[in-house]
């Protein structure tokens, strides 16, 4: 169409951008760990002893003089901060020519064999948190002044400020088998479930999925229905709308625009929902014992396996970063003003 | 012009917790506020506050100098209104539920509950507001630098912002508690340097639009330097913005510390915060005595309503 700016260049500029930012932000978490003022081997000797490992303090201080000693144990390198840099980098693509050391390749095939499980809960606990949020926001936006009003309103903040592990914990024990039995507590599938015949494994899946993906989806549900209470009313009141009022339209109508109108914005705040997503797997995956990323990430500070955990900081920022280039990309397509604008 | 928003019991709540977390020593402790002994006078929780080792009468306790004072003398003490203490363990009272003596309970060393609940408090008030204080500061800072003088500060600003942003909290707290080293120092700049990006965005979205306004240029012709502008006349006009942005960045940062506390990492399990008291009280989740948990799960949550709902009141005050 003549005079619409073209897609290409403006996603070409997104992706440099983009880009920059990730090298940024890896750059500034390995910088970080290279050269924090921290003294390794002390904090290392500090797990093992909560661990347990050290029958008495000479035992620790010999161990204590042992990693002082030889720095390469704790993962002090004597090689040049940007060599090294490049070398983690180099390790995560798969074309890169140089061969990566083994802890490092262990750590990227744990991760690519948890990753398809956390994403599973994170796209259908975002997807969950959408439908029942646009839902309620819609029906919270234009209710004020009724009943249900009020209390939907204190549900919404109690829901809010609970912490994910905490409902998690209720609902595992009021729901799940030490009380009412209804759901499963822990794990992807019953034992013995591979014998089943597949409608039966799916449903098992489903009432394994049920609570983790109801509690993932609690935070971002929260941000949604806000989102919607604080705009829908807005742009009700704009110029448009009472024409339409006087005019005779529909309120159902009304609404159904209004909603197409702020889908656009909710594009980029679900964008924008990755992070907390992540951070949520984290507790989420430990509480219902699902091998996911975020239960690798809690492994690998237990372990203290710095590249497991380079390597799920590099994987949950490309992801944050490339998910709010999606929602920008949803921005521009719902909003046409975006693209005209440009 | 604008009211101030009435805030409440969600104030009145978020303002106890704050003077709890602060005064801890002198609200609940076994040591007293002041007392003399021989004539001489100390004051040991004053000094458990500033964190020093607290003197004692003698070899003894201060409950056993107590009970063994002769009557008519001149020697006194005044105990804090919670005369137990988070440390002293009583065996005989181990798991026992609520009673009128203590009323939240024992735990199971025989602990008061309220004594360590009041104690629990100050790992979190003082990781919470140090943490929103400092990023609080250099987030205005950044983004009213980045909202009055536009161009490649701006831009650069906004990228660092997405950089930000890309970033979990609960996973930078865990991996930076790992391999950092545990302390509170540590979780207090890992959280400052998340929450500075919550308020850069803030005061850069609102400068950018009142940096358009008539008296912004007329002041910069009158020649009122950058500084005196940002100080005295626009970063006041953002105290709503900032509030609200300081009580959702306050939140986060109890249940960030809560759940850290939770997966058993952070300092907080040594020094016995409300999520380091709710760990412990998770184990007695199936079967176990509920006060052990319901109380320390209560704190965390009404705090973090008493946040949002602060941030509600302002946000519609502001908007009237």
């Amino acid at each position: 169409m003549r005079g619409t700016p073209s897609l290409l260049p403006w996603l070409l500029r997104r992706l440099a951008t983009l880009a920059c930012c990730l090298l940024g932000v890896t750059f500034a978490v390995f910088a970080i760990f290279e050269y924090a003022p921290v003294d390794r081997a002390a904090i290392a000797v500090a797990r093992q002893q909560a661990d347990g490992n050290f029958p008495d303090q000479q035992a620790r201080d010999r161990a204590l003089q042992q990693l002082r000693r030889s720095p390469g144990q704790v993962g002090s390198s004597t090689e040049p901060l940007p060599q090294r840099y490049l070398q983690w980098l180099g390790s995560a693509l798969p074309c890169w020519p140089a061969r990566p050391d083994p802890a490092t390749q262990r750590a990227w095939q744990r991760l690519a064999a948890a990753l398809p499980r956390s994403l599973l809960l994170a796209t259908l606990a975002l997807g969950l948190a959408l439908a029942v949020g646009v839902l309620a926001g819609t029906r919270l936006a234009f209710a004020s002044g009724k009943p249900g009003e009020r209390a939907a309103s204190g549900l919404l903040l109690w829901l809010a400020a609970m912490p994910e592990f905490l409902l998690g914990s209720l609902a595992i024990f009021w729901l799940g088998p030490a009380r009412l039995g209804l759901l499963p507590g822990a794990g992807l599938a019953s034992p013995g479930a591979e014998a089943w015949p597949w409608p039966l494994r799916w449903l098992d899946l489903l009432a394994h999925l049920l609570l983790p993906v109801l509690v993932l989806a609690s935070g971002p549900l929260v941000l949604i229905v806000r989102f919607l209470r604080d705009s829908l009313p807005r742009s009700a009141a704009a110029p448009f709308a009472r024409q339409w009022r006087a005019l005779g339209v529909g309120e159902d109508f009304l609404r159904a625009r209004l909603l197409r109108n702020a889908a656009a914005p909710l594009a980029t705040l679900a964008g924008s929902l990755l992070p907390m997503l992540v951070g949520g797997s984290i507790l989420v995956e430990n509480l219902f014992a699902l091998d996911g990323m975020g239960h690798l990430a809690l492994t690998a500070v237990l372990e203290l396996d710095r590249p497991l955990a380079m390597a799920i900081l590099l994987v949950s920022a490309s992801a944050s970063l490339l998910a709010l280039l999606l929602s920008d990309l949803m921005h521009r397509w719902l909003d046409p003003r975006v693209r005209l604008l440009s | 012009m604008k009211s101030r928003p009435r805030l409440g019991v969600a104030g009145a709540w978020l303002l106890a917790v704050a003077l709890i977390g602060l005064l801890a020593p002198l609200l609940a402790n076994d040591l007293p506020l002041c007392a003399r002994v021989s004539g001489r006078w100390s004051f040991p929780a004053f000094a458990a506050l500033v964190g020093r080792p607290a003197p004692s009468p003698d070899e003894r306790s201060w409950k056993q100098w107590w009970a063994s004072l002769p009557r008519g003398s001149a020697d006194l003490a005044l105990m804090p209104p919670w005369p137990h203490g988070p440390l002293a363990t009583a065996i005989e009272r181990q798991g026992e539920g609520p009673t009128f003596l203590h009323p939240f309970g024992s735990d199971a060393a025989g602990r008061d509950q309220v004594a360590r609940l009041v104690h629990g408090a100050r790992p979190v008030v003082l990781l919470g507001g140090g943490a929103v204080l400092l990023g609080g500061c250099f987030g205005c800072l950044l983004g009213a630098l980045a909202g009055l003088y536009r161009g490649w500060l701006d831009w650069c600003l906004l990228r660092l912002l997405e950089i930000v942003h890309a970033l979990p909290l609960l996973l930078l707290l865990l991996v930076g508690g790992a391999f950092l080293g545990e302390s509170a120092l540590v979780l207090l700049l890992v959280m400052a340097l998340l929450f500075w990006s919550s308020f850069a965005r803030v005061v850069r979205g609102e400068l950018l639009a009142l940096a358009e306004q008539d008296y912004v240029a007329t002041a910069r012709g009158l020649g009122v330097g950058g500084w005196r502008l940002l100080v005295a006349h626009l970063l006041p006009q953002l105290r709503g913005q900032i509030a609200i942005t300081a009580a959702f960045c306050f939140a986060s940062a109890v249940l960030a510390e809560a759940a850290l506390s939770f997966l058993g990492l952070g300092p907080g399990a040594a020094t016995g915060s409300w999520g380091a008291m709710l760990r412990q009280g998770m184990h007695a989740l199936h079967g176990g005595p509920w006060h052990l948990w319901l109380f320390p799960a209560a704190a965390i949550v009404l705090t973090a309503m008493a946040c949002h709902a602060v941030a509600d009141r302002c946000r519609s005050g502001l908007r009237e």
